[in-house]
């Protein structure tokens, strides 16, 4: 049944004339959505850049110090170059790699953990398996960020997968909690009643049956976590305990810091509009899934 | 009563659960602090006798009886680098890091409530596509370009220059709202848009509630129906969200404003205790927040009772 | 023949859905007598709520449009009414009862709170004043205790108990009009009795009429002098109740019977996208 969007709940409404498939009706809601069509757009593109970084097709010249210093916009360095006369246009370029394999490593990482331990917690729901989790998700919401990926970095001794290992390490409780959530709900519908009637083990429900009923959760979640990779990794490089080697928006937003008070924004510019539109981009497609999976919810 | 032993249960286990991973990586896992107390050219003797002092050749288990005996006893030693008493430190910086986080964090929240509210009440209409877009741009922007370009456009000749570039020199009031000012603009920008878009769900699910069909067929305006019913439903999600952010607003947000803007809170001297690997500072700032934390939860919970009578 | 309290004239609803247009009520015209009780019969899905929250005004304009011919509610026309005049008539001159008792009242106030706001609202009385029309109100729905029901919330209460103190809301201001969407659904069948009862007793009283909105063709034959028979949007059948069941005219109210075992509840198959939200 279709339910209504704003205010009320209908009570009667008649049936639709054609009754389209779930993940048919899905995608055309985000199809239709102009806002969230932009945001893959936006998003595909900075992907391509990062794919042509990866492949060497661009950005090579982020580290080559061959121009003088703080030189403007110009036809040799189209943003210009920094005080170490480094190109700011090829930085910034090669940063889009830098945040995908940020992103693309937390996000995916990040998910999984949360969907297997959320997966876990909420089959065996008020158990001390569930506990345990919830006991575990309680003390890493608890742990300050910034300490907390400053005692990984301690601990691993300086190695550069420390600021990976602490957002992935904290990021998954979100997911992990609304997994749990919705897998104690799916546990007394029929269909996973009728598979365990049937004497099928608790790993292959969840595998099979459960954890594909949670993939509207896990993708949006992706996304966002997506978001906060981005927005953590700029704000550990300022504090000096993000990227280690290479070159990321982080990066040359710290560098601008002391720039900016003597008038030079260009690194300031390109690290912030390029961090803006990839932000906006995903946050935008964020929002179109999460309308697209529960229409109920959003700005009709 | 078993709730109340329940919960302070939960809380114990909290506080423990914290204060042993911190310390597996700080202490544990840790730089050995031996040569840097002595230099490279010592007798194995002087070794011997600091690794002593310093606990390292204790059992794992006895170190982290220590590590909780000293914080329970509140006896945090001093740091490392300054020599300071930790105590100390935290008596001196808490306060300033309250005095410049709460202003923008009450006003971030209850300008979001209001944003939400609004958006919410004329949900659809250009009012609200203007409230979610400006919410959803907001988000895409980090705190960290927030501050630099706040900084640039409001203390500095390139910009307005009304407000000082960083320090704390604050003797009376308006000296606290010069320097607390844009801080406290940078918060509230960079949350607003997080805390508009979190109300406003809450309002729009709570609207579609049957108790509000009811209200408006018994004649109730729109006014009432938001501000009294909506609004007094909501409390708990509302409730939930202040008191959770707190830790990751205040927290964290200090430790960058703070190192930012060159003033001196907790925020701060956390950061230099990361750079200079201070870990009386590290471990007592730890130990705060996790108190910290199982306190916000009591108070959530007392909080719920009073607002909602459903609640035990 | 005496002019209806009532009267509805070529009333239809259009929702938007997605980006489609359903029209749910379609030309709709009925008059509603002073002190009878007209039955509105028809599955779910039929559009019978939304007939009703159309009289009121409360389907939102984001949701649908609503347009009728006229809605005559003792000379004035409700149609064309601005919303500050509709807040003056719901409640006091046409009052809604729910078929969610359990969820109707707002579970953050006392019963009392919500039964004395509306009073002061539409009768502008003081707050002793309003109290003492509660309490008496309560007590007219055959509440025993009104003291500890009126101080109690929500949740402290049965739904029968809810439905009843829903009852007297709707009742305080001596409506001219109560519609009653499917009141005693949600409970079980003693409670339904009673509700009932005291509902006609009260109306009877008061000189209300009742739209009473059902599925259920039992509550029609015991306790409504009309009925209208609605199917997809329209008005299939308007006649007094006894011809209802001897001789129905369009052979779809001749199905409705026909399914209805004896005169208790519809089989589930028909219902099966029910009242449930």
């Amino acid at each position: 049944m279709i339910s209504s969007s704003a205010g009320y709940a209908a009570r009667e409404v008649p049936a639709p004339t054609r009754d389209r498939g779930a993940a048919e009706r899905i995608w055309v809601r985000l199809r239709d959505d102009r806002s969230g069509m932009i945001g893959l757009v936006v998003v595909g593109l900075f992907l391509a850049v990062a794919a042509a970084v990866w492949l060497g097709l661009a950005g090579q010249g982020w580290s080559a110090a061959d121009g003088g210093r703080w030189e403007p916009a110009g036809p040799q360095h189209w943003f210009g170059t920094n005080v170490l006369g480094q190109d700011v246009f090829q930085r910034a370029i090669y940063s889009v790699r830098t945040a995908f394999e940020i992103g693309l490593a937390v996000a995916l990482l990040s998910t999984a953990l949360g969907a297997a331990l959320g997966a876990l917690a909420g089959w065996y729901s008020h158990g001390w398996v569930d506990g345990t989790v919830l006991w575990l998700m309680g003390v890493l919401d608890s742990i300050p960020f910034f300490l907390f990926v400053a005692a990984v970095a301690y601990a691993m001794q300086g190695q550069p997968w420390a600021m990976h290992l602490a957002m992935i390490a904290t990021f998954w409780t979100t997911t992990g909690r609304l997994v749990r959530a919705e897998v104690m709900k799916l546990k007394t519908r029929e269909f996973v009643l009728a598979a365990r009637s049937i004497g099928l083990p608790a790993p292959l429900i969840l595998a099979r049956h459960v954890l594909p009923n949670t993939v509207h959760i896990l993708l949006v979640q992706s996304t966002i976590a997506f978001v906060a990779a981005i927005k953590t990794e700029v704000i550990l490089s300022f504090l000096g305990l993000g990227v280690q080697d290479g070159v990321s928006w982080g990066l040359m937003l710290a560098e601008s810091t002391q720039e900016v008070l003597a008038g030079h924004f260009n690194n300031f510019l390109a690290a912030s509009v390029m961090l803006f539109a990839l932000l906006m981009g995903f946050n935008l497609l964020a929002d179109a899934l999460q309308d697209a999976f529960d229409p109920r919810q959003g700005t009709p | 009563m078993s709730y109340t032993l329940r919960k302070a249960l939960q809380g114990l286990l909290l506080i423990l659960g914290v204060t042993f991973i911190s310390f597996l990586l700080m202490v544990w896992f840790g730089p050995d602090q031996t040569y840097t107390l002595i230099g490279k050219n010592a007798t194995p003797a002087q070794i011997q006798e600091v690794r002593q002092t310093l606990g390292y050749d204790r059992h794992f288990l006895a170190r982290y009886a220590d590590y909780l005996v000293e914080l329970l006893t509140l006896d945090l030693g001093a740091s490392t680098s300054s020599g300071e008493p930790v105590s100390g430190m935290l008596a001196r910086t808490v306060p300033v890091t309250l005095a410049l986080m709460l202003p923008g964090f009450v006003l971030g929240n209850l300008l979001g409530v209001t944003l939400g509210m609004a958006a919410a009440r004329r949900r659809g209409q250009w009012s609200d596509r203007l409230i979610s877009g400006l919410s959803v741009t907001g988000m895409s922007i980090s705190f960290l370009i927030i501050i630099i370009a706040f900084q640039v456009l409001l203390c500095t000749p390139y910009g307005l220059d009304l407000f000082p570039v960083r320090g704390w020199q604050v003797t009376d009031l308006p000296s606290y709202l010069r320097y607390v000012a844009v801080p406290s603009f940078a918060l509230i920008f960079v949350t607003l848009g997080y805390n508009t878009r979190f109300y406003r769900a809450v309002f729009v699910e709570e609207s579609a509630r049957d108790h509000i069909r009811t209200a408006h067929a018994f004649g109730a305006s729109p006014a009432v129906v938001m501000w009294k019913h909506v609004l007094k439903n909501s409390m708990v999600p509302i409730i939930t969200r202040i008191m959770f952010s707190i830790p990751l607003v205040i927290i964290s947000g200090s430790l960058l404003i703070e190192s930012y803007f060159g003033i001196p809170g907790v925020g701060k001297i956390t950061f230099e205790a990361i750079t200079n690997g201070d870990q009386p500072v590290l471990k007592a700032v730890v130990g705060l927040t996790a108190a910290a934390f199982v306190l916000i939860q009591l108070a959530a919970d007392l909080l719920y009772r009073a607002v909602d009578p459903r609640v035990a | 023949m005496s002019t209806p309290v009532l009267s509805v004239q070529e009333l239809s609803v259009t929702l938007r859905l997605g980006r489609q247009m359903l029209t749910v009520v379609d030309g709709v015209s009925f008059d509603l007598r002073a002190g009878e009780v007209l039955a509105l019969v028809g599955e779910s899905g039929c559009g019978k709520t939304k007939t009703a929250e159309a009289l009121l005004g409360l389907v939102p304009p984001g949701l649908g449009s609503v347009r009728a011919k006229r809605i005559d509610l003792g000379g004035k026309d409700l149609a064309v009414l601005g919303e500050p005049a509709m807040r003056r008539i719901r409640g006091r001159e046409i009052s809604m009862v729910f078929q969610e008792p359990l969820t109707a009242l707002d579970p953050v106030f006392r019963a009392g709170q919500q039964l004395a706001s509306v009073l002061r609202r539409h009768l502008r009385c003081g707050r002793t004043e309003a109290r003492a029309a509660s309490l008496d109100m309560l007590r007219r729905v055959g509440i025993a205790d009104p003291e500890r029901v009126l101080d109690s919330y929500p949740h402290e209460l049965s739904g029968g108990m809810r439905q009843r103190v829903i009852i007297a809301t709707a009742m305080a201001c001596r409506p001219r009009v109560l519609i009653a969407d499917e009141p005693t659904t949600a409970l079980d069948v003693t409670t339904q009795a009673q509700v009932l009862a005291q509902l006609t007793a009260l109306t009877r009283e008061s000189g209300t009429a009742i739209l009473l909105i059902t599925h259920d063709l039992g509550l029609v034959a015991q306790y409504s002098d009309r009925a209208l028979v609605m199917r997809r949007g329209r008005i299939v059948e308007d006649t007094l109740v006894g011809e209802l069941f001897r001789k129905p005219g369009h052979p779809y109210t001749a199905e409705l019977l026909a399914t209805a075992v004896g005169l208790a509840r519809p089989p589930a198959g028909r219902d099966a996208a029910g009242p449930t939200p």
